[in-house]
């Protein structure tokens, strides 16, 4: 049986003085996955999340949360009743201390982890008195990662989690994460222009370019189906247009041909040995190369 | 919690503020004795002119002490301090914390924003309310050391007057900090409106008891009119209206 969708968005849109920030985004993402949310910067990326949150209202289209209208108000409220979120700023209260800053949220959230706050003040090294002011991004970012996750939240909603930190930080951030999701059962969506972190923790991805989901997908699923075809000819390779469903892309360089298609290798292969290549190799496609492919490619 | 928050946003400029009204309070009761050698010696004055006439004016205020306290205090000093302090505790909010300040935190938690905004006026209107009857009631605390006495009834009156008719320069810089993501823009329209308002009703020479700021001072009490019912009720509708306008605003922005 399928799981459950947490977030769901159809054909959703918003535009900032008739600048299309979002476009047309529709995604989904099941119950207990974790969600990379993968795009260029100015993609798309934090708007749509401030849409999850009620943050900013949609121009047009729809986006759900825990089957809830996002738009609604009230039901915004309840949405983010389960929601953890850390920004992209990791935008705290400068003038609270770090345990202001979790006396201050703990009460908002019923089923408050006590035990969980200790562990991670602990594990990340946290000191309770210091002036949120004075803390290091990483610091911060470790903060705001304990105040999404001692919220019991079914959804962890992460804006670039992991910007601006040093490589050491970012691994504790993301087994952090990951240690979480296997303990707690939480769905996480989280944003960032890391290929390597979205590789690394992620099960699902969600790829976005200019407001537009243009690959989204199991990240397993995504593997087995992009294939890279490379065709070489003995002259100047031909200009040839494929019928084959999943083209993504076409390159020509001289005597190679490479094709990148989304749904396996087999139509391609059988359309170009029409064509007399000398030779045809079929290879696997990683992750960095459907976005490039597919985001980087287009500008 | 949300309480808790707005009051340490508010906190400096709410405890400056107390302090600053009481010391002035203090000093405006303890200048008295001082007051009373000037007017003998001012008693001189050419009483012709515009400038002799509210020489003139304010001398015959001083020649008792609920005048003196009323013309010194509660009409000039308090009225202007206290204008000042309810501008900028009506300064800040979500709009101006969106760059860094905490405001997508903020809206990250299970409040809507109408209770977040509410919680926040209501904090800054009960400092308002604080600063507006303390540094008042200073006033018949203090006035044994000069060897008078004052009401504390009407102490109370002056203070729940400045403090009613007031609230509606909070809650326009209130309004204004929903439109304009500085800090600035907000007190600097309001204090300009508010010099301007009492610019134009000086020019005028109209009826001070039917302004804004006439009513600030219950200037009709103090002259035995009663209180200023319609001015109190017009200045609380325009609070609410502002605060309203400020929630909606607020509610369909953008962050």
């Amino acid at each position: 049986m399928a799981e459950p969708l947490i977030i769901e968005t159809r054909d959703l849109h918003k535009r900032y003085d008739g600048v299309a920030a979002v476009d047309g985004l529709t995604l989904q993402v099941p119950a207990g996955s974790i969600c990379g949310f993968l795009g260029r910067n100015g993609a798309g990326k934090t708007t749509t999340i401030k849409l999850l949150l009620g943050m900013a209202r949609p121009t047009s289209g729809e986006a759900r949360v825990f089957g809830l209208q996002a738009a609604d108000p009230t039901a915004s409220v309840a949405i983010r009743r389960r929601t953890g979120f850390v920004s992209d700023e990791k935008d705290l209260y400068d003038y609270m201390t770090v345990a202001e800053m979790i006396r201050f949220t703990a009460p908002f959230f019923p089923h408050w982890r006590a035990d969980l706050e200790a562990r991670y003040l602990r594990s990340f090294d946290l000191p309770a008195d210091r002036k949120i002011s004075t803390l290091s991004r990483g610091m911060r970012t470790k903060l705001a990662l304990l105040l999404a996750l001692c919220r019991r939240a079914d959804l962890l909603v992460l804006d670039e989690p992991t910007s601006g930190l040093d490589p050491a930080v970012i691994e504790e951030v993301l087994q952090a994460i990951v240690a979480h999701v296997a303990g707690e059962q939480a769905t996480v969506f989280f944003s960032s222009h890391q290929i390597g972190e979205v590789e690394q923790i992620a099960d699902r991805v969600v790829v976005i370019d200019r407001g537009r989901a243009v690959v989204t997908g199991a990240l397993d699923d995504l593997r087995d189906s992009y294939r890279r075809v490379q065709l070489v000819f003995e002259g100047e390779a031909p200009d040839m247009t494929f019928r084959a469903p999943g083209v993504v892309r076409v390159r020509r360089q001289g005597r190679v041909l490479t094709v990148l298609s989304s749904l396996g290798a087999e139509a391609i292969v059988g359309e170009a040995r029409a064509m007399n290549p000398i030779s045809i190799d079929v290879g696997a496609v990683g992750l960095k190369e459907i976005f490039l492919e597919t985001v980087a490619g287009e500008h | 919690m949300p309480f808790y928050k707005a009051w340490l946003e508010t906190r400096w400029r709410f405890l400056s503020g107390l302090a600053v009204l009481v010391c002035a309070a203090v000093a405006i009761v303890l200048a008295y004795p001082r007051a009373v050698a000037v007017l003998q010696e001012a008693a001189r004055f050419d009483r012709a002119s515009e400038l002799g006439r509210q020489i003139a004016e304010n001398l015959d205020l001083l020649g008792s002490y609920q005048g003196y306290v009323w013309s010194q205090w509660f009409r000039q000093t308090m009225r202007q301090l206290w204008a000042l302090f309810a501008v900028m505790l009506g300064t800040g909010g979500l709009l101006a914390q969106t760059s860094g300040g905490g405001a997508l935190y903020t809206l990250s938690l299970p409040l809507s924003r109408t209770r977040l905004l509410g919680i926040r006026a209501a904090t800054a209107l009960a400092e308002l309310a604080v600063l507006a009857l303390v540094p008042a009631l200073v006033v018949p605390l203090a006035s044994p050391a000069v060897g008078q006495s004052y009401s504390v009834a009407d102490a109370f009156v002056y203070g729940l007057c400045m403090f009613v008719a007031g609230s509606t320069l909070f809650s326009l810089t209130f309004l204004l900090s929903t439109v304009f993501t500085d800090i600035w823009r907000p007190p600097l329209i309001v204090l300009c409106l508010a010099g301007f308002i009492a610019l134009v009703r000086e020019a005028l020479q109209g009826p001070s008891t039917a302004s804004l700021l006439g009513v600030m001072t219950a200037e009709s009490y103090f002259r035995g009119h009663g209180l200023p019912w319609l001015g109190l009720f017009a200045a609380l509708a325009l609070s609410l209206l502002f605060l309203y306008a400020a929630a909606r605003n607020i509610a369909r922005q953008d962050f």
